[in-house]
């Protein structure tokens, strides 16, 4: 293995200018107005602005009584919505892996395509899908998996529905990405050795799938975390989510304080979950060294 | 131990790269083409104008017609709610803007701030105003804001499934818990519209009432959270086809539910309602004031207002409107709020930073707790 | 392993790719029945200029419409502007960020860059609109285009650099040793040697990135100016009236548009790659 003290001056500075332009592009448009955040959660609040100080009493509001209840709510929410969308997503990756051949491209394309229409405008076409005497009902009454009108907007179930809908191109591209570079011959070999098809899927292609699936956990989580759109127009705003608390103090009550110590706990939450997800991968890493 | 094959096969290969170039190559020439239309569009000499919004508020007509008389376009920008505006103009991104369109819940806050500059009424004609829309609690004198159209809070219902009339807001709650009517109600999203029925019930004024009363009023509102459906904006269809049988709306939304079904119900509730307004006002550092005002005598014509209200469905605050209105326009009373609207029975919400945060996280609690 | 189990294996694989292709196949119709459904419902008559869920009616005056309303024109055309370059830099800087957390020389620096990517996506978009505003507010920088793709860029950027990192663990580190070995500067690796292999990671990258940036709506909502409204901040503010089918009609066209503008340049690659398919 090489190490990289043997690579020379100039290997080293085409290395670090790769790490530069992020570096400086993130410091200047990302951290220093984050700075200003975390600044903030330490702050007195008045109403549309700050005052400087030093007081933890935001993060006691934030993390007890309806505010905490809230925070644990949406985390729960959050990973609960994740996983069902990495269930439905990882079949059609594998599929996408797998099974496609030759058309591979239009297939990985199809997946796509949605993407190029407002999301925005997607999910009020879902609302207006799944409302009493719309398209869903009338293709279930159809099928007899379900009789008289559809009463589905509105729920949790809808809420769900619309977050797999959203996210799930999100979750099979890196599914696809990673399951894509798994070499056949491995595969092969397994086969070879006698393991099941099921064998080996749980023994070889789910292990070394695991990026994409801590790659998939975090693109759909975060989001999901944050998500306002989708309780609004599919679940009529009902159980708020922090997302949502955290706007509503930062734009109606023009509490920033507050709303940047939530956003800060937030911020922690998701913190551990990827320290979990990166012990996930770690393996994996190691071997691609 | 080495277990990757590293060169991609030859003909995955290409695949890929028919992709990447297929994606990377649509959104440029979207782009391309997009920037053309920007670059032919046709600019008057130094004159703009840059209204900031509510989406779709303008007739587009009235827009075009004014912009052929006077060679310039008014460039609208949008937002969702007060709160966005607000946070806006109380940064450098409210810049540049002339002409914004507050509501009367807002204009004293966005005043106390210094975000609006007094209008000057030498270069307004407020003669052909409905002076029950004038000199409003929320702005004396209107000092900073004049009418553009205004609403009421209300309420949609099936008397069927209600089983009698609903003539205030009493009877609004009572009708909560009938199994015909339990989870198939409509609230507000906004915090003092759900809590401030309660409070009228009970005597109190919605502007002067303590946190404490707050509160205690909207612990009896979340008590009847369970029975809620929705708390987003309401889809018309949703209550025309018995989805919803109970909603808490404004009469523009009503009066498009009841054209959907007439055989339900609009009433605006006593003891007390809403009255809601939405003005214009002037930014503070607004830099094309000329072309403001120019566009607000434009505006306040009353023809001009005529033709906003057909198009945005709510009246403008023009004196007689609803005789001026084409005889053949469907349910027109609805317009207006129904036929006996009584404007001593209407009070406008004033946002006050100190209860402004209890009205908002006790709707909060109202909101998850029907979840 | 007996005759019989082979051919039960070979049933049960048939069997797999049967269920998998009609997993995917309903995938596929979930995700594009919402935009059937909203171009027809962009020939929906509604209610009083606004849309319902039941069909009123046919029409085609939305269209005409949604072209005469000038603040809905111009946000479209913002949001395609602010899209491309934003795709355009955070495709280049994610990518460089994506491999530097993989291969960066020192393990600090790997680490101090993968901490950042997290960051990056953790921070929910209201705090880093009001953070992006007060920012701007202190410095002095007056708001743009530019602000705003930069404002939108750091999430994009890390979606990509999250797709690149995990296509460069699959990679084999010893192909760009031996090139090294072979006399090729680091900077020349880079570009002939990982770039490529890069391509399917690249390609998925922009097209996140661009749906990212079109589909904004937090952070463009606070970094909008008169000059600057996107689409997704217009159709948002609309959800409190009631949306007009206008909006639909627009998102319509700007969907067959960039449709039409990808198949488009599939025909023209195809073109071109006429001759050289021959040999």
């Amino acid at each position: 293995m090489t190490t990289p003290s043997r690579s020379s001056l100039s290997a080293r500075s085409a290395d670090h200018v790769v790490a530069a332009i992020p570096a400086a592009w993130l410091a200047v448009f990302f951290l220093a107005p984050l700075g200003f955040t975390v600044v903030f959660s330490f702050a007195r609040s008045v109403f549309g602005g700050v005052e400087l100080a030093f007081t933890f009493e935001n993060y006691r509001t934030a993390l007890t009584g309806f505010n905490g209840a809230t925070f644990l709510r949406t985390i729960i929410f959050a990973v609960s919505a994740s996983a069902l969308c990495l269930a439905a997503a990882y079949p059609v990756a594998y599929f996408l892996a797998r099974h496609t051949g030759r058309r591979r491209a239009i297939a990985v394309v199809l997946i796509l395509v949605p993407y190029f229409s407002s999301f925005l405008i997607r999910i009020m076409a879902l609302h207006m899908l799944m409302s009493r005497g719309g398209f869903a009902e009338t293709v279930l009454n159809a099928l007899y998996l379900h009789g008289g009108p559809l009463d589905v907007l509105d729920t949790q179930t809808a809420v769900f529905i619309g977050m797999v809908y959203a996210y799930l191109p999100i979750a099979i591209v890196p599914l696809f990405v990673v399951l894509d570079r798994i070499p056949k011959p491995l595969l092969e070999a397994s086969r070879d050795l006698g393991a099941s098809p099921l064998k080996t899927f749980v023994f070889v292609t789910l292990p070394l799938s695991r990026p994409g699936v801590a790659t998939a956990v975090l693109l759909t989580v975060v989001p999901m975390l944050g998500e306002m759109v989708i309780p609004r127009l599919l679940g009529g705003s009902k159980g708020v989510l922090m997302g949502q608390a955290i706007s509503s103090q930062f734009l109606q009550s023009q509490n920033y304080a507050l709303g940047a110590a939530m956003a800060v706990l937030v911020l922690l939450a998701v913190g551990v979950m990827v320290v979990l997800l990166a012990r996930l991968t770690k393996g994996f890493a190691e071997i691609g060294q | 131990m080495t277990i990757f094959r590293t060169a991609p096969s030859a003909r995955s290969g290409l695949s890929r790269r028919t992709l990447l170039t297929l994606l990377g190559a649509a959104p440029a020439t979207a782009a391309l083409s997009a920037a053309l239309p920007g670059g032919f569009r046709a600019r008057a000499a130094d004159a703009q104008l840059n209204i900031y919004s509510w989406p779709d508020y303008f007739s587009a007509d009235n827009l075009a017609a004014y912009a052929k008389k006077t060679g310039v376009t008014p460039n609208i920008s949008t937002y969702d709610s007060n709160e966005t505006l607000f946070a806006k103009l109380n940064s450098p991104a409210g810049a540049g803007f002339d002409l914004i369109i507050p509501s009367s819940s807002w204009i004293q806050q966005f005043a106390a701030k210094g975000l609006l500059q007094e209008l000057d009424h030498s270069r307004l004609n407020l003669a052909s105003f409905d002076q029950d829309l004038l000199n409003r609690d929320y702005d004396p004198g209107n000092k900073y804001s004049i009418p553009k159209d205004w609403g009421v809070l209300g309420v949609v219902y099936d008397p069927e499934a209600v089983g009698g009339e609903i003539k205030t807001w009493e009877d609004f709650f009572k009708a909560f818990e009938k199994p015909e009517v339990s989870g198939k109600i409509r609230l507000s999203d906004s915090g003092w519209e759900t809590i401030g029925p309660q409070l009228w019930i009970e005597g109190k004024d919605w502007n002067t009432a303590t946190s404490d009363e707050i509160r205690a009023a909207g612990e009896k509102v979340k008590a009847l959270a369970k029975h809620v459906k929705s708390f987003s904006g309401l889809d018309p269809n949703a209550v025309a086809n018995g989805s919803i049988v109970l909603a808490q709306t404004n009469q523009g939304t009503g009066r498009a539910i009841i054209g959907l079904n007439p055989k339900l119900k609009w009433v605006v509730p006593g003891p007390f309602s809403e009255l809601w307004v939405d003005n214009y006002a002037i930014p503070k550092n607004a830099p094309n004031l000329d072309q403001a005002y120019d566009f607000l005598a434009y505006q306040l014509q009353p023809d001009v207002q005529l033709a906003e209200t057909q198009y945005i469905g709510f009246p403008a605050a023009l004196a007689g409107l609803e005789e001026k209105l084409p005889k053949d326009t469907k349910n027109a009373d609805l317009i207006f709020g129904g036929k006996d609207l009584d404007f001593s029975k209407l009070t406008s919400f004033v946002v006050n930073p100190d209860t402004i945060g209890t009205y908002l996280q006790v709707q909060t609690e109202i909101q998850a707790a029907a979840g | 392993m007996s005759a019989r189990g082979v051919m039960g294996a070979r049933w049960g694989a048939r069997g797999t790719h049967a269920a998998l292709a009609i997993w995917y196949a309903a995938a596929v119709l979930f995700l594009f029945a919402p935009i059937f459904a909203a171009i027809v419902y962009s020939f929906n008559l509604g209610v009083v200029n606004k849309q319902t869920a039941t069909i009123t009616g046919w029409t085609l005056q939305w269209y005409p419409a949604a072209w005469n309303d000038l603040s809905l024109r111009r946000s479209v055309e913002s949001s395609l502007i602010v899209a491309f370059w934003s795709a355009l830099i955070s495709v280049l800087v994610g990518a460089a960020l994506g491999y530097a957390i993989v291969r960066h020389p020192l393990a600090r620096a790997r680490a101090v860059l993968a901490a950042l990517t997290y960051i990056l996506l953790i921070v929910p978009e209201s705090v880093i609109g009001v953070s992006l505003l007060l920012f701007y507010a202190e410095t002095g920088i007056p708001l743009s285009t530019a602000t705003l793709v930069a404002g939108i860029t750091p999430m994009a950027i890390a979606v990509v650099a999250l797709i690149v990192r995990a296509r460069v663990l699959t990679l084999e580190r010893r192909v760009e040793e031996a090139a090294a070995d072979l006399g090729s500067s680091r900077a020349k690796t880079l570009w002939f040697i990982v770039l490529p292999q890069l391509a399917p990671a690249l390609a998925a990258g922009v097209i996140m990135a661009y749906t990212f940036s079109f589909d904004n709506l937090v952070v463009s909502a606070f970094l909008t100016t008169p000059q600057i409204n996107t689409l997704p901040v217009y159709l948002y503010g609309s959800l409190q009236y009631g949306p007009s089918p206008a909006v639909y009609a627009a998102a319509s066209v700007v969907f067959v548009f960039t449709l039409s503008m990808l198949g488009v340049a599939a025909l023209i690659y195809r073109l071109a790659r006429r001759p050289q398919s021959a040999d």
